[in-house]
């Protein structure tokens, strides 16, 4: 084969999770999707990539271009194993780090602790300057100051700066001057300024983002050189992407410098891969449902858009540090796989202790001795002790229905599988609760939506959640254990950028508005020009945040250009109606609105790898058929349940329930009353049936 | 009607499989409920301050579940549904829904209109859902203090607003007739009932789906549950009878004048009582709350105790608990007893039982906290074009008691309330003609101890138009108080900054009202700090080295009330701090003063007359709605 050829022909991906590390690479010429997964490797991340690749069929110097999704970021902060860092603030504002918003959402609890900065205050530094909120300087920047102060600190030991002065999402001029002097004074320094990550007002948020990227950019800075150094070893002479937590790309440089954004890339590429599937079998509204090992998450994809959100908060709501960066919206609740069972005050409880990958649940034989819900399916049928990962991974059913037996069963005067049946219940309507939420927080239901299940253990619970949420559809895609890896190679580059801008909707000048979006545009053109080569086209997307005059929340307005082509005031205003009456059940065409930030999206658009259709096989699923065996369902008992090898399944196959599809990865559970059928791209279709 | 009771029929034995569902499925509903309602509410207050409650309760009224704005409201919509299931003895319909908003069994104010459901299930009653919000007008007067209730506003008493399904024109007429936005208060009441129909629709399909006998065994079960685990942390404490005593500093109209807040706890077996009976009857100004806001002290503080975190909140939890509270006290207040600023005292009394229970259960209590909500009130109008604005600011945060294991929290938000959020300085700049100066922590604001109270904060807002400022706070000289030897923090305090002068105005008694600032002047905000825990002499020295290194303690305090040594280089000689804290300790050092001003700056103090407040002649709707604002719970 032309050696040529043989080169740039894949597309390889890798999600390095805390259990996993998924590989899939895609071949452009054939369509063909190869998938590698294999335990995560935390000395040295990129051994396990290198398996993954490995077990894939696949290697790097066929690839022309890798992309990453990983979890290091976000380790580095919950773990708390960053950099000393400093951080640079306005006179008067040294505490607003700590102070945060006040907030004591754990309104019972004496002994609360609200979120703990990751610097510390004596590293935190009153700088003389001062800007308006129009962005008038009042005082001007106390350069020398600021290197005073530096060169204190880096005597002290700090690896990274991070600069914050108030209102310079409207003049960013002191920020980007205190850098510069940082930055040539201490070359060594990584160095973080607001702007340059969040332009929205709300110091404390903005602080809290800023100084987060201090501290994991040293980090960050050096696993991506790693690992791009030891892809250059490899031979591999494409392009490397890291996903952000928006679901798109942006390449190593960029990720060095605002290494905060790729925080949760694995989940958000997960909802990307569902959006592709949406679209590809033209579904409009979904939930994106991922259930793994210790959470399950949830995403929405809504009239064919993925739901964002401005921000989030790490280490969860009561104690956590928030981040206010565009991402997609994901829920989560502390349900998986590997959650724990056990009786509290004579009470059931299920999570959100979870055994994780070590011990594990009884069953994989690692040492785990509480129940847990992994066990809970095994022991109900649902999996199958030799068929586990393919049958690399033997479980112990034995020790699974003991601890079920011993640890709840006894307690509640329960048999065995009752217990079981009883812990998937309350594990089932937790994560539903969930679900609801997303869509009842929106103003929407959930009963009109599809749902997409993946994630190992996704497959296994997504009927019975769908059942209680009387949603009718769910889909099981292709390859639902590889499902952000795959996801990924469907991402696009992208650059997301705010500008908080507070102007009274009926006093806007387009003119004026026109400039700041083309100056936003200009920007996130200038950070994809790097990867030009790799897009067929760029795309500029705009929103608005929006609110009534006295509010304080405000709602992401999309806004389609030719709008802003028109000038169409009021065509503006009515979808920001139309929008708060969606989310809000109200709305008041006479109430003056406002809007306090501009949104815009680069989006370069990358060639979608195109997959080669599976045969079509007529009805019959008798080809994949491999025995039957025993599996229990809530009220109706055992049942004999036929088995199917999902990787023999053809398109146009139809199966209706009760029966097993089992793959390598995971096992889609199909109850008595539901219906199947195999898609071209082998995404099974579950009709959902109603009792 | 008789469906009214439960009657005896038997239930089967529960299915804990289904008690758990239950359990989570209660939860969920109140939680849509609440989120149903912020999202439907024509009203800041409810979805920004988090002034409302949703729950359901069982036919005797009982909380099942509530899902709480403020933590304060934990007791007061049980009273609420107990009041009007008396006042109807059975005379209920489904599609029935009952309104009131009376102070006196709400125990708040007249803002807190409730609605609730009976819900019925084959024809019998099987509970109720309920939801109590706060609208942003019920008339009364607008300018200054009021003395009594009618000068507050709509008084609604326990009707049916609808009837059999049907709406009561009448009485929508009266409201409409009575409230200043009545468009909005009719948002804010058609929002109140789709919350109160989601709770009932939830309710209803889980007796559906897991049948009466069922859902009914798992809510006793659950509260059993709830019962049980309270009983076991009561029954773990020391028997015996523990007293307090506290002060609020007075009234806002006899100034100066304490008003003792003094209770009494018993702990006997698995039981615990409080009596309230010696706390200071109803005052003068609009400091009141009632009963209900008495008994909701004792269950915040209870619940504090007993499961902060690890039940959720019902009846069963507070069987163990007995309340002792004769009518007429301050937080039992009768008509016509003023009650707009109801929520101000009882964060109070809730420390004053910590504080008393304290030496029973010294790992369960914190010291005493700021117990203020620290809120400053500005209007005024914009150069711009001359509009008028109301800014409702403060809510600044101020510091936490310190406890037996760790320090007290700094700048978090008093009891009162929960979820609240300060806001963003960029945004109230972008908003309004004010520049925040600063807003940071007041180092040495927390009381010295062993472990220390958390740090209170300071707030230095500067005028760019004129403006019209007021704020009214307490415990400004009865500061947070320490325990086991631990000192007192800083208390609340006001003052005003004039443009150019080197002395700040004080307002000894946390009171300034209507006070007019001009362009260039300040005022500043000042929370308390939280009180030390155990003596100070016994902080492990690093500690302290940490604080005066971060600055949360500056050298004076550290030598004053810890007992450091610092050697010349600055660092702390470890040889030098034991001898000086021994000496210290044999002649009573360091010294508390709990009641006592706290020195801000070592200067002359300028008291202002009030200035009458001119409400604007000529208001716009938009301007009404944020007046009428000016009073509201968690502010």
């Amino acid at each position: 084969m032309d050696a040529k050829l043989n080169q740039n022909r894949l597309r390889l991906s890798a999600d390095v999770g805390g259990t996993f590390t998924d590989v899939a690479a895609f071949d452009e010429p054939t369509g063909r999707l190869m998938l590698g997964k294999t335990l995560t490797t935390h000395q040295r991340l990129v051994t396990g990539i290198e398996t993954g690749v490995e077990k894939a069929g696949a290697s790097f110097p066929q690839a022309q271009l890798f992309l990453h999704g990983t979890t290091v970021a976000i380790n580095t902060i919950l773990e708390r194993t960053g950099a000393p860092c400093a951080l640079l603030t306005t006179q008067g504002f040294r505490d607003i780090y700590e102070i945060g918003r006040v907030n004591r959402p754990e309104a019972y609890n004496l002994f609360f602790q609200k979120h703990k900065p990751l610097i510390d205050r004596d590293m935190r530094f009153d700088i003389r300057e001062r800007c308006d909120a129009q962005g008038r300087v009042l005082i001007p920047l106390d350069e020398q100051q600021v290197l005073d102060t530096v060169a204190e600190a880096v005597k002290q030991g700090i690896k990274a700066v991070a600069i914050l002065f108030l209102h310079s999402y409207r003049n960013p001029a002191h920020e980007k001057r205190a850098k510069e002097i940082v930055e040539q004074a201490f070359p060594d320094l990584f160095v973080t300024a607001s702007h340059e990550l969040s332009q929205e007002y709300r110091e404390y948020e903005r602080t809290s983002t800023t100084a987060a990227n201090a501290y994991v950019g040293p980090r960050v800075r050096r696993y991506l050189g790693e690992m791009d150094e030891h892809l250059a070893d490899t031979g591999f002479t494409g392009t490397f992407l890291v996903v952000q937590s928006t679901g798109g790309l942006f390449d190593i440089e960029e990720a060095q410098q605002s290494c905060i954004r790729m925080l949760e890339s694995g989940p958000a590429a997960g909802v990307i891969g569902s959006k592709v599937l949406c679209d590809q079998i033209g579904l409009k509204n979904a939930i994106a449902f991922d259930m793994g090992g210790t959470t399950a998450k949830a995403g929405v994809i809504y009239q064919g858009d993925v739901l964002m959100t401005g921000g989030q908060i790490v280490g969860g709501y009561a104690s956590g540090l928030p981040l206010q960066i565009p991402m997609i919206d994901i829920q989560e609740v502390g349900t998986g796989g590997g959650s724990i069972a056990r009786i509290e005050a004579g009470a059931l409880r299920v999570g959100p202790e979870s055994a994780g990958s070590s011990p594990g649940p009884v069953c994989y034989g690692l040492g785990g001795t509480e129940p847990t819900v992994t066990d809970c399916n095994l022991a109900l049928g649902r999996l199958a002790p030799d068929r586990f990962l393919g049958g690399e991974m033997k479980l112990n059913l034995k020790g699974a229905e003991n601890a079920i037996e011993t640890k709840i069963g006894k307690a509640l005067d329960l048999g065995t599988l009752e217990a079981a049946d009883g812990i998937l219940r309350v594990a089932v309507t937790k994560m539903a609760h969930m679900v609801r939420w997303v869509t009842t927080e929106r103003g929407l239901d959930a009963a009109d939506f599809a749902m997409v299940a993946y994630g190992g253990a996704g497959p296994l619970h997504a009927a019975m959640i769908a059942r209680e949420l009387r949603i009718g559809k769910l889909i099981i895609p292709f390859a639902p254990g590889h499902f952000s890896a795959y996801g990924m190679l469907f991402a696009d580059l992208r650059r997301d950028l705010v500008n908080t801008w507070f102007k009274p909707f009926a006093d806007i000048s387009f003119d004026e508005m026109e400039t700041l979006y083309q100056a936003l545009e200009k920007a996130g053109t200038e950070d994809l020009a790097r990867g030009r080569h790799m897009t067929v086209d760029t795309v500029s997307l705009r929103g608005a945040d929006m609110r009534y005059v006295g509010q304080e929340h405000a709602v992401t307005v999309d806004i389609p250009m030719e709008l802003f082509e028109r000038q169409d005031r009021d065509g503006i205003k009515k979808l920001f109606d139309a929008v708060h009456e969606t989310r809000y059940g109200y709305h008041n065409a006479d109430e003056k609105a406002e809007i306090v930030s501009l949104r815009s999206a680069t989006v370069g658009l990358m060639k979608k790898p195109e997959r080669e259709p599976l045969d079509h096989g007529g009805v019959s699923a008798e080809a994949a058929f491999r025995g039957k065996r025993k599996v229990y369902y809530s009220g109706v008992g055992m049942v004999d349940t036929p088995t199917y090898d999902r990787t023999k399944l053809a398109a146009g196959n139809r199966i209706n329930g009760p029966a097993l599809i089992e793959e390598h990865a995971s096992t889609t559970v199909v109850f008595p009353q539901d219906k199947v059928e195999v898609d071209a791209f082998g995404n099974l279709h579950i009709e959902i049936g109603r009792a | 009607m008789d469906a009214i009771t439960r009657k005896g029929q038997t239930r089967t034995a529960v299915d804990p499989v289904v008690t758990e569902i239950v359990r989570n499925g209660l939860i969920a509903a109140t939680e849509e409920m609440k989120t149903n309602l912020m999202r439907t509410a024509y009203n800041m207050i409810i979805y920004e301050a988090l002034d409302f409650t949703v729950g359901l309760f069982d036919a005797e009224g009982n909380t099942i579940s509530i899902g709480l704005g403020l933590p304060m409201f934990i007791r007061g919509m049980s009273e609420t549904v107990k009041a009007k299931i008396a006042h109807f003895k059975g005379d209920l319909d489904p599609g029935d829904i009952l309104l009131t908003n009376d102070a006196y069994i709400t125990g708040s104010h007249l803002n807190h209109m409730t609605f609730t459901v009976p819900i019925f299930h084959d024809g019998e009653l099987l509970g109720f859902s309920c939801c109590m919000a706060h609208w942003p007008d019920v008339g009364g007067t607008l300018s200054g203090s009021t003395t009594d209730i009618y000068s507050e506003g709509l008084q609604m008493p326990i009707v049916k607003i609808y009837r059999k399904g049907v709406v009561s024109d009448e009485l929508v007429s009266i409201i409409k007739t009575n409230v200043r936005l009545a468009d909005r208060a009719m948002g804010d009441f058609r929002a109140q009932v789709a919350a109160v129909k989601t709770g009932e629709k939830r309710f209803l399909e889980m007796l559906r789906k897991y049948g009466r006998d069922d859902v009914l065994g798992a809510i006793d079960a659950i509260m059993g549950q709830s019962e049980r685990l309270a009983r076991e942390r009561v029954a773990a404490m020391p028997d015996g009878i523990y007293e307090a005593e506290s002060f609020m500093d007075d009234d806002g109209v006899s100034v100066g004048v304490r008003v003792p807040i003094r209770v009494k706890v018993e702990i006997k077996g698995d039981r615990m009582s409080v009596d309230l009976s010696e706390v200071s009857k109803q005052v003068g100004g609009f400091y009141n709350s009632g009963a209900t806001a008495g008994m909701s002290c004792c269950q915040v503080a209870f619940k504090c105790l007993t499961s902060p975190l690890d039940m959720p909140i019902n009846e069963g939890q507070f069987r163990a608990l007995d309340i002792i509270l004769p009518p007429g006290s301050v937080v039992s207040a009768v008509k016509p007893a003023a009650m707009r600023m109801w929520m101000t005292y009882p964060m109070t009394v809730v420390d004053t039982i910590f504080k008393a229970v304290a030496p029973a259960m010294p790992d369960q209590v914190a010291a005493g906290h700021h117990a203020d909500l620290v809120v400053g009130r500005v209007n005024g109008r914009k150069a711009s074009d001359n509009s008028f604005y109301i800014y409702l600011g403060g809510l600044i945060g101020g510091g936490w008691g310190a406890k037996h294991n760790s320090d007290g929290m700094n700048a978090t938000i008093a009891m009162n309330d929960g979820d609240t959020h300060n806001g963003p300085s960029e945004q109230v700049e972008a908003k309004y003609p004010l520049l925040v100066e600063r807003y940071c922590l007041r180092p040495d604001s927390g009381g010295a101890g062993q472990f220390r109270g958390g740090l209170g904060t300071e707030q230095v807002m500067q005028a760019i138009n004129q403006i019209n400022f007021s704020s009214q706070m307490d415990r400004v000289v009865c500061k947070p108080w320490g325990v086991f030897g631990g000192l007192s923090g800083f208390g609340n305090s006001v003052a005003i900054h004039r443009g150019g002068a080197d002395k700040e105005t004080h307002f000894p008694n946390g009171k300034a009202i209507n006070q007019v600032l001009k362009p260039g002047d300040a005022y500043i905000l000042r929370s308390g700090g939280g009180g030390g825990y155990g003596t100070p002499l016994e902080r492990d020295v690093a500690s302290v080295e940490r604080d005066v290194r971060c600055g949360y303690v500056t050298r004076d305090q550290a030598e004053r009330d810890y007992g450091v040594a610092f050697a010349k280089d600055g660092s702390i000689d470890v040889e030098a701090t034991a001898e000086r804290r021994a000496d210290m300790k044999k002649q009573g050092l360091p010294i508390d003063e709990p009641i006592a001003p706290t020195p801000i700056f070592p200067a002359q103090m300028i008291l202002e007359q009030p200035q009458r407040n001119e409400i604007p002649e000529k208001l716009t709707e938009e301007e009404r709605v944020v007046f009428a604002m000016n009073c509201r719970c968690c502010s």
